[in-house]
């Protein structure tokens, strides 16, 4: 598998085909004397910042910390839990369980669900 | 639905939904400033626009992915955050000309002034898009966009020379204004061939829920469609070269503008414009106001959809309010309507470069679209026009800015 270009960046789905994120993130484990083993595939703004600039990442965690909705830490997802569906990727986990669930919550209580018909 | 409804009420709508302020005012100023002249660049714009919104429908029947999504996936972060960027703050300012649109009708009726506009004409807009679903935005305002069609009706009433109008088909050199003659072709072209258009158009396609089946629709609907809808943009250039061009008038604000149709129908005529300029304009705003937040989502995976409540996506509810708002804010400064939207069109052409060329990579890309990848008549045709149109826009933008 070409990982760049088949993982990175492809559309994430959870268990019921609903919209996760995207692949943030490559996690390669280093091992000494042998090849890297690939860990795991990261989801999270951080991970997101990072590939532009070190200090946006910095900016992104303390960003993170203050919101306090997120701890700021990534989703991670072991590369052996990731499957290919067509285009995308699918994981065995429920959209509640994410951080990125966390946000969208967070904004349906505190803002959007509080607009009158929403 | 049958498949001769489907294709009749696509055409409709792409009619009705062609026209917006960009076209509108572009054109009239062509025929004010040139005659029948500049009418190459609105045909030159229209058929690229044929060919991108087809492309845009077939990405989407076939892959499941949109414009955007398609863009982050295939070309990563960086790259998409370049057409995030650039595409996003010009099709801002797209989205603030279109509000500026509706709030100039307004002033032209009530006599209050644009400024005081912005913010209602924001709050409906916002509404709309909270309340409404996909299908009512999109077919809806397309319906009521049909008003449009009495541009076509003044030109067929004033009689235009007809080989004149078709000498203008072939690109000529100008004789006076050199500079302004090239920064209205550029912003013609930018009119037509708006970013926001074929983006929004390949999410349209997924909300609708299209399938391989519907390609020949997808076909028809964007030659029929486009095409009727460039007439609709020829229309108003004809009728401007007709009443404006042989009294020397140039159209330098929209209450000139809004003369265009008076000649032919009267004071019945100055009503049109007001409606055409208003129902266009409102519902060109929602579209991009879609446009902006679909491309948000899109490119970072969130849920999104007009088909669903707004707290079911929130993330894309919060992206479409907040743009809604800072293009309202655009307008409430007082920012000149008539000469934003003329810059918005010109920076459109200038930027269809990033724009275009990811779209057309994936076009011809196996993974994306398998056996329905791009003949070379669409890529060569979709690339000469955009490469035309940036490189007049590169040079004609700063001429016009700084020049005269």
């Amino acid at each position: 598998m070409e990982i760049v270009r088949e993982v990175l960046d492809k559309q994430v789905l959870d268990r019921k085909g609903r919209k996760v994120g995207k692949v943030d993130g490559i996690v390669l484990e280093l091992r000494d004397g042998r090849a890297p083993r690939l860990a795991w595939a990261e989801l999270g703004s951080v991970t997101l910042a990072r590939r532009f600039h070190p200090r946006l990442a910095a900016w992104a965690v303390r960003w993170a910390a203050w919101w306090g909705v997120t701890s700021g830490r990534p989703l991670r997802v072991p590369w052996s839990k990731l499957r290919r569906s067509g285009l995308d990727m699918a994981i065995d986990v429920d959209l509640e369980d994410t951080p990125a669930f966390a946000v969208e919550e967070w904004l349906r209580r505190k803002l959007i669900g509080r607009i009158p018909g929403a | 639905m049958s498949k001769a409804f489907e294709v009749a009420l696509g055409i409709v709508t792409s009619i009705g939904g062609f026209l917006e302020v960009g076209s509108l005012s572009t054109a009239a100023q062509a025929g004010a400033g040139f005659g029948f002249q500049l009418t190459w660049a609105i045909l030159l714009g229209t058929v690229c626009l044929a060919f991108l919104v087809e492309m845009s429908g077939r990405l989407a029947a076939i892959s499941k992915h949109t414009i955007a999504d398609a863009i982050r996936e295939r070309f990563g972060i960086n790259f998409f955050a370049t057409v995030l960027v650039t595409v996003g703050l010009v099709t801002l300012l797209v989205l603030a000309a279109e509000i500026g649109g509706v709030a100039v009708a307004l002033q032209l009726t009530t006599g209050i002034a644009f400024q005081w506009w912005a913010l209602p004409v924001g709050f409906a807009v916002w509404l709309l898009l909270w309340k409404a679903t996909f299908g009512l935005i999109e077919n809806g305002v397309s319906l009521l966009g049909l008003v449009t069609v009495g541009f076509l009706v003044g030109a067929v009433k004033l009689h235009p020379p007809l080989a004149e109008v078709g000498a203008g088909l072939l690109p000529t050199l100008p004789t006076h204004d050199v500079s302004r003659y090239w920064f209205i072709a550029v912003s013609i072209l930018g009119a037509s061939l708006t970013p926001y258009l074929f983006y929004f158009y390949s999410s349209g396609a997924l909300e609708e829920k299209w399938q391989e089946s519907d390609l020949g629709v997808n076909r028809l609907v964007a030659i029929l469609g486009m095409s009727f809808g460039g007439v609709l943009s020829a229309a108003v250039l004809i009728v401007s070269a007709m009443v404006f061009q042989p009294r020397g008038i140039q159209i330098d604000r929209y209450e000139q503008a809004a003369l265009l149709l008076t000649e032919p129908f009267g004071y019945w005529g100055f009503v049109l414009f007001v409606a055409s300029l208003a129902i266009a304009s409102f519902g060109a705003a929602l579209e991009v106001s879609l446009a902006l937040a679909y491309l948000v989502a899109q490119g970072f995976g969130w849920n999104w959809g007009k088909g669903v409540r707004p707290k079911e996506a929130a993330r894309f509810s919060l992206t479409y309010s907040v743009v809604v708002l800072l293009a309202s804010l655009l307008v409430l400064v007082g920012i000149d309507p008539l000469k934003l939207t003329l810059l918005a069109m010109a920076l459109t052409s200038a930027i269809l470069p990033v724009a275009v060329v990811p779209f057309l990579v994936l076009m011809n890309d196996a993974h994306y679209v398998g056996e329905h990848r791009n003949g070379w008549i669409g890529n060569g045709v979709v690339l000469v026009v955009i490469a035309l149109a940036c490189v007049l826009a590169v040079v004609s933008i700063p001429l016009e800015i700084f020049g005269s």
